[in-house]
């Protein structure tokens, strides 16, 4: 069974056509690569997979429940798709522990201990073991980004969307974060990445999509569409983000 | 010059009750001010078009007229149209209350937007149900952001109940102005009416600057 399938889907900002009748099917283990100029609509099309934005044509199904089944439904899907957003986005009243412990306790409605302990193993996974009591002001922003990594995974998603997650960071820090995502996929986790980092979508993505004007232009195989770009834009696009 | 200040010690247990007069109005008051704005505030970031409306008419109506106006209003006007008395006691309250309503409705709005989009929609994505979301993220932060301007706001309503002299309400100005009326000592009874205005604002001061200093803003 996919694990995302975009079904005709289209979405509109009152009169503006975001996304335009996309189809689009995602596999388990899938790392796609989204990636697109400014205002094509990749952040949408991330946004409408976990309700975010809420589609106005067609259906999208994320495994097996559709995104036009109510509040009860839409909060299933949420738990089943973690997101990782440009700003981080960190709750800054909670150490770094409390953030990732969040999601266990008040959506999976674990014990405060057990969803510690979840949280832990999670910051020891994203190596920042040694953050836990940290304020979020108190961390670098590629720690601020790897903890909200831990956050989403928290909920044991099944598929993780990233939108533009190192966009935000200085070029030193933008590496640790690709590591803590590059690991992730080769766990076997189904990933959906809008990123510019074209060395992560060739060694990292299983799959390549440039969306243009709300359509997805170009779908392949990250290594031969980035070395021949099928299309002019695509290459016009490549030159300016390489 | 003819100053003398002992005669103060004669008014002071009348001035002590105008005191009290003023504080009541104000604690009540504020009770119910920020009932209401709270409720305003939230109809203004959550509601829809219709709540939102009616809730910036509300805030736009108070703050747009003065507050001597508002009670006059309350304790005048409302008896000749809805034929009932509303004594003065009350009609001070009720000023209070929806004047100090307005101006916190607009502090609750703002701190409830302050906290960005990004922190909601960060709590919806793990799946929480958006009243958690307001409980236990944005809540608790714009409550941090909320106390400094509210604790300004309850300063400026307690002075504002000494406008409540117009309907006749023996606060604490009403009273200084009634013992200046029978004895015309008018240096040593204002003094004594700002001194006690003084030590109940800056208790209220000092009260609020505890409070914050507790609490990180975020
Ligand atoms: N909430 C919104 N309201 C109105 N227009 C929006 C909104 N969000 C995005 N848009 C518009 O939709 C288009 C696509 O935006 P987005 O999906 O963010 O693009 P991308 O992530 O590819 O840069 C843009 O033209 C943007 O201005
Ligand atoms: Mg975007």
């Amino acid at each position: 069974m996919s694990v995302v399938e975009f079904k005709n889907v289209s979405k509109h900002f009152d009169k503006l056509k975001v996304l335009d009748e996309v189809d689009l099917t995602i596999d388990r283990q899938e790392v796609v690569v989204l990636v697109g100029p400014s205002g094509s609509g990749k952040s949408t099309l991330l946004r409408c997979i976990n309700g975010l934005e809420e589609i106005t044509g067609g259906d999208l199904v994320v495994n097996g429940i559709s995104v036009r089944g109510g509040h009860a439904r839409l909060r299933e899907i949420r738990q089943q798709a973690g997101m990782v957003f440009q700003q981080f986005n960190l709750f800054p009243q909670f150490t770094a522990l409390e953030n990732v412990a969040f999601g266990p306790r008040q959506v999976l409605g674990m014990n405060r201990r057990d969803s510690e302990a979840r949280a832990m193993e999670l910051l020891e996974k994203v190596g920042l073991s040694d953050k836990a009591h940290n304020a979020p002001s108190a961390l670098s922003g590629g720690q601020q980004q790897r903890v909200a990594i831990a956050r989403a995974l928290a909920i044991r998603p099944k598929v993780m969307l990233f939108d533009e997650p190192t966009s935000a960071l200085d070029p030193e820090l933008k590496q640790e974060v690709l590591n803590v995502m590059r690991q992730l996929a080769e766990e076997g986790m189904t990933m959906i990445v809008v990123t510019h980092e074209m060395n992560f979508a060739r060694s990292v993505g299983t799959r390549l999509i440039f969306m243009e004007h709300g359509k997805i232009a170009v779908d392949g195989d990250p290594r031969e569409v980035i070395n021949n770009p099928p299309n002019d834009r695509m290459k016009d696009f490549l030159r300016h983000v390489q | 010059m003819d100053v003398q200040w002992s005669i103060i010690i004669d008014f002071i247990p009348q001035l002590l009750a105008g005191a009290q007069v003023t504080l009541y109005i104000t604690v009540v008051g504020l009770i119910g001010g920020i009932i209401v704005g709270t409720v305003a505030g939230l109809m203004r970031a959550y509601g829809g078009m219709i709540l939102n409306g009616v809730a910036f008419a509300y805030i736009e109506v108070i703050r747009g007229t003065p507050i001597v106006v508002q009670v006059m209003f309350i304790y005048f006007a409302l008896p000749v149209l809805a034929d009932l008395r509303i004594p003065g006691m009350t009609a001070a309250v009720l000023a209070i209350v929806i004047n100090a309503g307005a101006y916190i409705a607009e502090i609750v709005r703002g701190s409830v937007l302050s906290i960005g989009r990004g922190l909601t929609e960060a709590g919806l994505a793990l799946g929480l149900p958006r009243w958690k979301v307001v409980t236990h993220i944005v809540g608790p932060l714009a409550f941090r952001r909320l106390i400094p301007p509210l604790g300004n706001q309850c300063i400026v309503s307690l002075k504002d109940t000494s406008l409540f002299i117009v309907i006749g309400v023996g606060e604490l100005t009403r009273t200084g102005q009634e013992i200046m009326a029978a004895n015309f000592r008018a240096v040593e009874i204002w003094t004594a009416v700002a001194i006690l205005y003084l030590v109940m604002t800056g208790t209220l001061s000092l009260i609020l600057r505890m409070i914050e200093k507790r609490m990180r803003i975020l």
